[in-house]
């Protein structure tokens, strides 16, 4: 609050002097020569008039506009001239009053914190909490640049124009945050509230013909309040576990599907394998069946007799081999064939 | 002594044009009191005449001039209280009235409070909670505004508009507030870890099956083509072998026995034996 009164002062200083001119009217610049007199001679009085004139008439004649300025002429007390950067002539104080106000510069009013001298913010939490539709509460920060459109209604329409400012962005804001769901607003709403807010904020200020544009509406911080923030930081946490869970699932599938259809493309392909090799060996062995059987019906017990008598003479030399006679007297073993070959059978 | 007679009459006649002459602002308004009895009502800017000492001038602001009160306590239809804090915008737009009634500003913002909360006491009883904060609030204010100047041109006032700057709920249901807000995110919270969970154990569930499926097929598919294989062979075997039974017999033995008879293996050999029948023929 005082923050406020300090600013306000400061900015009505030019309206301050104006009012005061129309106020001081009763009080006649003579007075003080009418008390003087008595005490001089006559001569004196050129002197102190010509004084006067240095002191009061020449520098209440001219007055300078600086290049942000804009200045305002009022003459018995109604509005008279606007005037350009320069310096100007005017008629001295009773008659003509000037103001200066400054009409390129951005005027700020800061609604939720203050910047502090040191640059650091402090928060202002009355004003910065703010309830939602679904009655919820949120921290917001916002910032309302506005600069001087129209400088005679900026200077005489209404007293505290920046008191104005603040306390209908603030109206406008709670207003618009009122009437959505905190969710919207702590997230997709900003940038609709921000356009929201400066709409209405303009209409309210043109209503009350304030002289004054918004530049900008910036929404500095939305969040939620800090007695629930670390509820709110979990829901985003939560967000993101689920996330991950879905994609670690993901990554499992991704990993056990394609290893899945390898394996069932080799089971196949095996398989394949064995029925190819079952067939090639059939028709292989009914082939060299075949063409043995050709000939063997030529000859068949000569055949018969040679193949057996070749097989033996293959499949016997590295047995080891017992001849038994037909006394039947048991195993007699009579033709060792490799020496050694019996004593390391009944070694075993 | 003529010089100072010129100068004091000079004097005296620069004072009483000043005392006699006032400028009206073109932010104020001014009412001529003639030995404090209003005399003259001035609304607009510029240079005027009065009687000195005999008449005084008194200012007004034309200005729109606010009024910021402390937020108080209000009690909605639904038996809510409701902290509300608002400010309005007011004109003096009879100055003589104003003189009359309220005097100054100071005396006139008392007045305007009075006015203003008993307005929105009365507007705001007929309202639920959630009309004060959503939808309604411009309307309620509009109709504050409207009753208000009313109530406020007996002060030679003009309400110019009147806003609810802020709805807040008294300390003690904000904290309350706060731990529906809590558990609401808490819920949220939960049922995004519970619906991840759900998703994950779908997928992988989903996946589970299908690889089961996969190795399955697979395995169907292995055992037809197997028994393809065997059948195929076991026909072309039949049809080769089928021409000569006892001969395939024959030779078949013939070949386990090169396959199974190893080193390995003792065998007894019988004197009738095929193999060595020619053996004893000298007997």
């Amino acid at each position: 609050m005082s923050w406020d009164d300090l600013h306000e002062q400061k900015g009505s200083g030019n309206r301050g002097s104006g009012s005061q001119g129309g106020g001081s009217q009763d009080k006649p610049p003579f007075d003080i020569p009418q008390i003087q007199i008595p005490k001089f001679k006559p001569s004196m009085f050129w002197i102190i008039l010509g004084l006067l004139l240095l002191v009061w008439i020449i520098p209440g004649t001219f007055y300078f506009v600086e290049p942000d300025e804009e200045g305002v002429v009022v003459t018995f007390g109604e509005f008279s001239r606007i005037t350009t950067p320069g310096m100007h002539f005017k008629f001295p104080s009773p008659i003509e009053h000037a103001s200066t106000p400054k009409v390129k510069k951005i005027r700020r009013a800061e609604i939720g914190f203050r910047t502090t001298q040191g640059g650091g913010l402090q928060k202002v939490p009355a004003e910065s909490l703010m309830l939602t539709g679904d009655q919820n509460i949120i921290d917001i920060n916002l910032v309302v640049q506005y600069k001087v459109m129209d400088s005679v209604a900026y200077l005489f329409n209404i007293r505290r124009v920046h008191k104005l400012v603040r306390s209908i962005s603030e109206t406008v804001v709670r207003g618009i945050v009122g009437n959505r769901k905190i969710d919207e607003a702590l997230t997709t709403g900003k940038a609709a509230i921000q356009i929201n807010a400066q709409e209405q904020i303009q209409a309210l200020l043109d209503k009350h013909k304030s002289g004054v544009q918004i530049v900008t509406i910036q929404l500095q911080d939305v969040h939620p309040p800090e007695q629930v923030e670390a509820a709110f930081k979990d829901v985003v946490s939560a967000r993101e576990d689920k996330e991950r869970m879905i994609n670690e699932a993901q990554g499992y599938r991704n990993s056990v599907i394609p290893e899945a259809r390898g394996q069932a493309a080799q089971i196949v392909r095996s398989s394949e394998a064995y029925r190819e090799e079952k067939i090639s060996m059939a028709t292989g062995d009914s082939q060299r069946f075949m063409l043995q059987y050709n000939e063997y019906k030529k000859a068949p017990s000569i055949t018969r007799k040679r193949i057996y008598l070749e097989t033996m003479e293959e499949v016997l030399p590295s047995m080891q081999k017992f001849v038994m006679g037909n006394n039947k007297q048991g195993v007699l073993p009579i033709l060792p064939l490799k020496p050694g070959a019996l004593g390391d059978a009944t070694g075993r | 002594m003529k010089q100072n007679g010129l100068i004091i009459g000079l004097v005296l006649v620069a004072s009483l044009i000043s005392t006699s002459m006032f400028t009206v602002h073109l932010t104020q308004s001014a009412v001529v009191l003639e030995l404090s009895k209003p005399k003259k009502i001035v609304t607009e800017p510029g240079l005027y005449f009065k009687i000195p000492v005999l008449q005084k001038v008194r200012y007004f602001s034309k200005q729109l001039l606010d009024n910021d009160s402390p937020p108080t306590e209000v009690l909605t239809k639904d038996k809510k209280n409701l902290l509300i804090d608002n400010f309005s915008l007011y004109r003096i737009t009879d100055p003589l009235k104003f003189l009359e009634t309220v005097r100054t500003e100071n005396g006139a913002r008392a007045r305007l409070d009075d006015i203003v909360y008993s307005e929105l006491r009365v507007e705001i009883g007929t309202h639920d909670l959630i009309d004060v904060v959503t939808e309604n609030r411009n309307l309620i204010m509009a109709k504050v505004t409207e009753e208000s100047n009313k109530k406020a041109a007996e002060y030679g006032i003009q309400m110019a508009d009147v806003r609810i700057k802020r709805v807040d709920l008294p300390p003690e249901i904000a904290n309350s507030i706060f731990n529906r807000m809590r558990t609401e995110r808490q819920r949220i919270a939960m049922e995004y870890r519970s619906e991840g969970k759900e998703e994950s154990t779908k997928i992988r569930a989903q996946t589970d099956k299908e690889k089961t499926i996969l190795i399955a097929e697979a395995y169907k598919q292995e055992q037809t083509i197997r028994g393809e294989g065997d059948g195929q062979a076991t026909k072309i075997y039949a049809e080769s072998f089928s021409k000569d039974p006892k001969f395939y017999n024959f030779i078949r033995s013939m070949e386990a026995y090169k396959k199974s008879l190893k080193s390995d293996t003792t065998i007894l050999l019988s004197e009738d034996s095929e193999f060595l029948n020619f053996l004893n023929k000298n007997k």
